[in-house]
């Protein structure tokens, strides 16, 4: 297979494949299950096999022509490939730990339609290189994600995923805006064209609402935690693999790949997101809801990764693309975990619980090792990428920045552990078992993930160091 | 020996803490016959390794110039052959100690992890894999503290968060050190500690005293002292902790920053040196509770060899360093010997001990040895060690630090004098029943330290020569003498005189509050207690009101709340009530113009077209 075919395959698979879910349903349920994890299998190996072609470090660059500016245009980089694995493999997990989570659901047509649909508009985002491409899925995504947050159809549950539509929808609005302005300058959507150039400050901001706005950054983030009401296994979704990681990614392809930012705007982004990533911190602290805390914490790990793309130097880079594999395997752990935590007990809030180290002990374990990964503790995967932004942003010549990062993970220290103690450590409050084989294997294997990652470090590292040069030697 | 060795060091003691992991509990002798032969060839590596001197493993590892390199030269050659001494007396005695403990699989597993990274720390010649060992303790520090039971989970948590914050300080420090060098190799780094450099160095100090326990990181200790097995407190904060940071201390002033003799920097140190003395002892010495006292000692020292890396002079130094290696052995005996006591009669309050030297002679004689060393008694080797401290101190100009030294060795003395009485000496109580003397695999490790410890004072020429005098060569000006043997065990000099006169302080002390409490020895600390201010300080000192954790996460909730109602509340309601309440008033306004014309709509259409079309034309201009 030409490295075109792959690509096509990996975006329109599951895009495809995702229509055919309610036909597969014809035949039987299990039928349907079966169908779109084959799908999300599928998803998750077709880009693997790119990855020969990302070690070497090339690019290939597939152009459809069309009319207005709107060429179909796929850049197949290190970059790209790098982000499409990571993404499709957390997503293909998340699908197999679905199988026990939802089973008893109702509209599981949906469901399955919805996911697949969402990890295919992803591959369509991340191997996009015209930004009106990238607008429009990166709408597909949103409409997705409202559907799924809003799965249980509770009147509550259906105003949240308004919500979360609503300032998505918004600040990707805005963002097109920029992009209009952009192609007020240079005549182009085409971002393979346009490397290289200054674009006006204006565009940085209207661009930038849109990438806060889906990686939920304060102050547009508060739409992330209400979200949590959906399924455990939309809100894993929606956390480590797809849905947050679209405005960093973003960040990555469109200001470090393509354009060059103006005046002082590499100084003030670093500020905004330390803030933003402190602030999360801060109020993962406060709450008490599971899985309030957990969507904080992406709030402020996200934070992180912006950081470390907006100081725009090697360390800076490669630390936040590691970032956004070992957060998405931790952060996919956490969540899953809280997921089986409520699906057994069917309490949310933490101070009612306690003590299920006991009844399901692979659980405990294995989010206190995704909790490691997240602080950023070696072995674990976490620590790596976490040690590179900081050094990336010193580097920078913003130690203070560096020292409010590190000052949050101190509170991400905090709150985890805290979280930790109060579910699975004290008194029992439930004699809940781990039920389902799928969902502990998943968050077993998530947490071994966590650690391998760490351990064979070299080997992601070395892909984000060829990414990070591939990106950037515009840049320098 | 080939460079691999310096890998095998690493990868043989993380390899048996798997397999000890996997081995079921029940299968003791397997579990306890691996670990103690691991132990033994890790202490043969280290042995041969030491014999070796100068190895190098370098091996590319993330780029960017993070690269894994291992290095053996004298100063981790020593610090190495340390570390696995003290692994093999602790899994000596742990075969007794540990042998019921429901645990014991994750026990073995963590020791041994922490052996691994320990050494791994010690041999690193690239801060990123130095920093991966380093940090990687606190998992194995979490996880031995929680060994301990119900209710140390607290205490891990304490432990878990203070070391992290200072591993983050010294993550802060490496990268400024980093910008300024251009480097991550050890061995290449060094600057003069002046403009950033300077915060440089502080943060790193934060990051090598943290894990050697001085103030104000030491709180976690004492706690750990009641919840944290006691061979934890022997392994971990008693000796490794202390040579790791002590070494990474030594690194700092000595190689990575060209730290000079009084200046800002060095009184820095010197002040926390000092004051950890200081503050850490009078706590000590009003401890009712054997280990607990043992554990405030544990952090009362570590000023010693703080103020003496402090002072900048060579004598000082070496007394620093040589003070780390004594202090790990005599506080390892120590608190094997209250493991050995809490082992047979059950407790460790001093209260309800006393009069067992008769049916424990041999953990009584550790347990005196080791205490008469570190209180500084002659010729044992915490007089010689201190008395370099007391004499680089005094060099530096700065009496002050001096005094503060003494003053530490009068209440070290003092609060021994109390813990020995009351356990070991004075009447038998009969709150304890009949005991005997432990299992040879718990007292011979005592004995086997505190032999050490009559050796390295009687014998100084030999440690002084072989593990300290190599460290500073080539770190003191041409023609400086390096060789302190020759007054170490002098007593003709003011210095000695004065140490000397505070022992017979600290007895007169002890034998007045003995008198006072009804010749009680747990009371005889009683004075210094109820002496007016100081009780006072006491009282707020139990309330914790000086634990820098307890007041930080106190700190850490109130900061959060302030930003969760300051901050992410208010934008929370901008989105829920003022949004929606603007879009139900605009909504409101549209609904009434669909008065169902038809041409209206069409006028909207256009006005509407018109807008977007000015929108556009304005940016793209």
């Amino acid at each position: 297979m030409t490295i075109e075919t792959i690509t096509l395959l990996t975006i329109f698979v599951p895009i495809i494949g995702s229509l055919t879910v309610p036909l597969a349903s014809l035949i039987s349920k299990p039928a349907r299950s079966a169908w779109s994890v084959l799908l999300g299998a599928l998803t998750s190996f077709l880009p693997l096999l790119l990855l020969p072609t990302a070690f070497s470090g090339g690019e290939t660059i597939i152009r459809k022509e069309f009319i207005l500016g709107l060429d179909f245009i796929l850049i197949i980089d290190p970059l790209s490939i790098f982000m499409s694995i990571v993404s499709s493999f957390v997503g293909f997990l998340i699908i197999v730990y679905s199988l026990g989570y939802i089973h008893h659901e109702e509209n599981q047509n949906e469901y399955y339609l919805m996911v697949l649909l969402f990890i295919g508009a992803m591959m369509g985002l991340v191997y996009s290189g015209n930004l009106i491409f990238m607008y429009l899925f990166w709408e597909i995504i949103a409409i997705c994600c409202w559907r799924l947050i809003g799965f249980y159809r509770l009147k509550d549950h259906i105003l949240k995923a308004d919500k979360a539509f609503l300032v998505t929808f918004f600040g990707a609005v805005v963002m097109l805006l920029g992009f209009i302005q952009i192609y007020g300058s240079t005549n182009s959507f085409d971002l393979t064209a346009m490397r290289g150039t200054m674009i006006p400050g204006s565009a940085v901001l209207l661009i930038l609402f849109g990438m806060f706005s889906k990686s939920a950054t304060v102050p547009l983030h508060t739409w992330l935690p209400d979200a949590g009401v959906a399924p455990t296994t939309v809100t894993a979704l929606l956390h480590a693999a797809v849905l947050v990681k679209i405005g960093v990614y973003a960040y990555a392809r469109i200001f470090l790949y393509t354009f060059k930012l103006p005046g002082d705007w590499p100084q003030a982004i670093p500020i905004v997101v330390v803030v933003s990533s402190l602030v999360a911190a801060a109020a993962a602290t406060v709450e008490t809801d599971f899985k309030r805390i957990l969507a904080y914490s992406t709030v402020s790990q996200i934070g992180y990764i912006f950081l470390g793309f907006s100081v725009a130097n090697e360390a800076g880079i490669s630390g936040s693309l590691l970032f956004i594999l070992m957060h998405g395997l931790a952060k996919a752990g956490l969540f899953l975990c809280a997921g089986i935590v409520i699906h057994a007990t069917h309490k949310r809030d933490i101070r009612e619980m306690g003590g299920l180290i006991k009844t399901m002990p692979i659980t405990a374990i294995a989010f206190l090792a995704c909790a490691f990964s997240v602080i950023g503790i070696p072995p674990f995967g976490g620590f790596f990428s976490k040690f590179l932004v900081i050094m990336g942003t010193v580097k920078a010549g913003m130690v203070w920045v560096a020292a409010v990062a590190l000052f949050t993970a101190v509170l991400t220290m905090f709150y985890l552990l805290k979280v930790f103690s109060q579910v699975f450590l004290g008194e029992a409050k439930d004699s809940a078992p781990e039920k389902t084989k799928s969902m502990v294997f998943v968050v077993a294997l998530l947490a071994v993930l966590s650690l391998v990652a760490g351990i064979l470090v070299s080997y992601p590292a070395k892909l984000a160091e060829i990414a990070t040069t591939q990106i950037s030697w515009w840049v320098k | 020996m080939t460079p691999n060795m310096l890998l095998w060091t690493i990868l043989l003691p993380a390899a048996v803490a798997v397999v000890c992991l996997l081995i079921p509990s029940r299968v003791r002798l397997l579990r306890e016959g691996l670990a103690l032969l691991a132990s033994v060839v890790v202490f043969y590596l280290a042995y041969a390794l030491f014999q070796v001197k100068n190895l190098e493993f370098r091996l590319p590892w993330m780029g960017q110039g993070i690269s894994f390199d291992l290095r053996l030269y004298h100063f981790s050659s020593f610090i190495l052959l340390g570390l696995a001494g003290f692994l093999f007396l602790i899994t000596l005695y742990s075969t007794v100690k540990m042998k019921n403990h429901p645990r014991v699989r994750e026990y073995y597993a963590y020791v041994f992890l922490s052996a691994a990274l320990a050494n791994g720390a010690v041999l690193a010649d690239n801060f990123v894999p130095f920093l991966f060992f380093w940090e990687g303790l606190l998992l194995t520090l979490y996880g031995l503290i929680s060994v301990g039971g119900k209710q140390s989970n607290r205490t891990a948590v304490k432990a878990f968060i203070i070391s992290g914050f200072c591993d983050f300080c010294l993550i802060l420090g490496i990268g400024i050190l980093w910008t300024i060098t251009g480097t991550l190799t050890m061995s290449q780094v060094s600057v003069k500690p002046e403009g950033l450099a300077a915060a440089g160095f502080v943060l790193m100090m934060i990051g090598a005293i943290g894990k050697a326990g001085a103030m104000p990181f030491h709180t976690w200790i004492p706690d750990a002292a009641i919840d944290a097995p006691v061979t934890f407190m022997a392994l971990i904060p008693a000796a490794f902790e202390k040579l790791l940071g002590i070494y990474f201390l030594a690194r700092i002033t000595l190689d990575f920053f060209q730290l000079e003799k009084n200046s800002t920097l060095a009184i820095l140190l010197m002040i926390i040196g000092a004051g950890t003395i200081v503050f850490a002892v009078f706590m000590a010495l009003v401890q009712k509770d054997f280990k607990r006292l043992l554990s405030y000692h544990a952090v009362s020292q570590v000023g010693y060899m703080v103020l003496g890396i402090g002072t900048g002079v060579p004598i000082g130094i070496a007394g620093g360093i040589f003070h780390m290696i004594n202090h790990a052995m005599y506080k390892c005996g120590l608190f094997l010997s209250s493991g050995s006591v809490e082992h047979r009669a059950g407790t460790t309050d001093l209260k309800k001990l006393g009069g067992l030297a008769r049916e424990m002679p041999l953990t009584a004689f550790g347990f005196s040895v080791c205490a008469l060393a570190i209180s500084g008694v002659w010729p044992l080797n915490g007089f010689v060690s201190k008395e370099m401290v007391f004499h680089g101190a005094l060099e530096t100009g700065y009496t002050i630090f001096a005094v503060a030294a003494w003053v530490g060795a009068i209440f070290t003395f003092a609060s021994f004098l109390k813990a020995g009485h009351s356990v070991f000496f004075g009447p038998r109580t009969s709150e304890v029943a009949k005991v005997k003397e432990s299992e040879a695999a718990v007292f011979i490790p005592i004995l086997i330290l505190a032999i050490l410890c009559i050796v390295f004072g009687v014998f100084n020429k030999l440690p002084l020569t072989n593990f300290i005098q190599p460290i500073l060569e080539g770190h003191v000006e041409a023609g400086e003498s390096i060789d302190f043997t020759a007054h170490a065990l002098s007593l003709a000099n003011p210095v000695a005189a004065i140490s000397i006169l505070c022992l017979l302080l600290a007895l007169a002390l002890h034998f007045y509050g003995w008198k006072r409490g009804d010749k009680k020895a747990y009371l005889a600390s009683e004075p210094v207690h109820k002496f007016p201010v100081m009780k006072t300080v006491y009282d707020l000192a139990e309330a914790r009101i000086f634990d820098l954790y307890e007041q930080g996460v106190i700190f850490l909730r109130k900061f959060s709340l302030a930003l969760f109602k300051g901050i992410d509340r208010p934008i929370d309601f901008f989105y829920e009530k003022v949004v929606t309440a603007v879009g139900k008033a605009f909504t409101g306004v549209l609904s009434r113009a669909h008065s169902g014309h038809y041409a209206n709509y069409l006028a909207w259409c256009i006005g509407g077209l018109v807008l977007i079309a000015a929108l556009i034309n304005m940016l793209i201009k």
